[in-house]
């Protein structure tokens, strides 16, 4: 076609450039409400014995996981496309491409043992 | 009134590397900096290279770097650009030929990749198609580019890379997309949906910046990407 050098057939990245649109709202609307409930809802103070309650509630557990993925696909794809616009050689994108990945895997374990090990 | 000049020169036939090159000329008030170099090439050094016709921001020659910002010479008017030395310089982004004459064919190829011309499939009607005012003001500010090559040429992503089309081939893709009369839309889409045609565009607003003609051009590129989207699922 224009001649893509995309590593997946028959991604245009139409789905990227919508994922990343939508994955933002999502943080913005959670950092807003993140603010809220920190600083504006509540005593103010921030211990253990506050958030722990909070934080252990399967409601936020799933909110919490939705915002680490969406985070983690924001930014890591916000990387990408950056990089894709300065590197060209197949084999430097390809081998930046897979580490990204794996950063993506491991932030997300971390990520997802934190909020699975919460307990009130 | 005495005006300095500071203007990229390079001949790739003589010299090893660009460098600048001052001169300093008495101007007349109302004088375009399109004005002053002509006067320069004409009496003072005959051998500046620069590209002209119309002298009336129509024809989209004279798109250069003024001052560190790609503009039309003819349309610039000396009194615009303060008191100091005024840089001129090639537009950036494509192989220079002479001082501001840059190779345009990267431009071109990637302006006919879009096919830019009426794609008609059903018979030809006998008489001229006529447009409601509201089908032509879909497109008609989008009609006005000049391919003056402005803005493809202030575009970070198509200096990184010229396999992107670059602002000025999206927008006349635009211009024959959403035209009423115009039947080649979803060929066209299919050519600009891609990851180095509308996905490159990372909406940094260069390119409407830098448009002499004052075309939205970013705002046009969205509703290519809406359009694409919407399309897809």
């Amino acid at each position: 076609m224009i001649g893509s050098k995309s590593l997946v057939k028959r991604n245009k990245g139409a789905m990227a450039w919508f994922l990343q649109r939508l994955t933002a709202i999502y943080l913005f609307v959670f950092l807003i409400a993140h603010f809220v409930i920190m600083h504006f809802v509540g005593s103010g103070e921030v211990t253990y014995g506050t958030v722990a309650p909070r934080l252990s509630s399967p409601l936020w557990k799933a909110g919490d996981l939705l915002f680490l993925i969406f985070a983690l696909y924001h930014g890591i794809n916000g990387l990408w496309q950056v990089l894709e616009d300065y590197i060209r050689s197949r084999g430097l994108r390809l081998f930046l491409y897979s580490l990204l990945l794996t950063l993506a895997v491991i932030l997300f374990t971390v990520g997802a043992v934190t909020i699975f090990s919460v307990k009130a | 009134m005495k005006r300095k000049f500071k203007i990229f020169r390079y001949d790739p036939e003589k010299d090893r590397k660009p460098y600048y090159k001052e001169y300093e000329i008495e101007i007349e008030d109302g004088w375009t900096v399109l004005d002053a170099l002509n006067y320069i090439h004409w009496y003072v050094d005959g051998t500046l290279a620069y590209r002209r016709a119309c002298r009336s921001e129509i024809c989209g020659s004279c798109a250069m770097r003024i001052n560190g910002k790609n503009r039309l010479a003819c349309k610039t008017q000396i009194k615009t650009l303060g008191k100091g030395t005024i840089k001129i310089e090639p537009l950036p982004g494509l192989p220079i030929i002479k001082d501001m004459v840059v190779d345009m064919d990267p431009f071109f190829r990637n302006l006919e990749k879009v096919k830019p011309y009426f794609i008609k499939y059903s018979p030809l009607p006998e008489e001229e198609q006529l447009q409601t005012p509201e089908e032509r003001d879909l497109i008609n500010e989008a009609a006005m580019c000049i391919l003056c090559g402005a803005c493809t040429t202030s575009c970070p992503s198509f200096w990184a890379n010229p396999d992107y089309l670059g602002p000025a081939a999206l927008l006349k893709a635009y211009r024959f997309i959403f035209d009423s009369r115009d039947e080649g839309g979803k060929e066209r889409l299919e050519i600009i949906n891609d990851r180095n045609g509308l996905w490159r565009c990372h909406a940094i607003f260069n390119c409407t910046e830098a448009c002499p003609k004052d075309i939205n051009i970013t705002y046009y590129i969205k509703k290519l990407q809406n359009l694409a989207v919407n399309n897809q699922f």
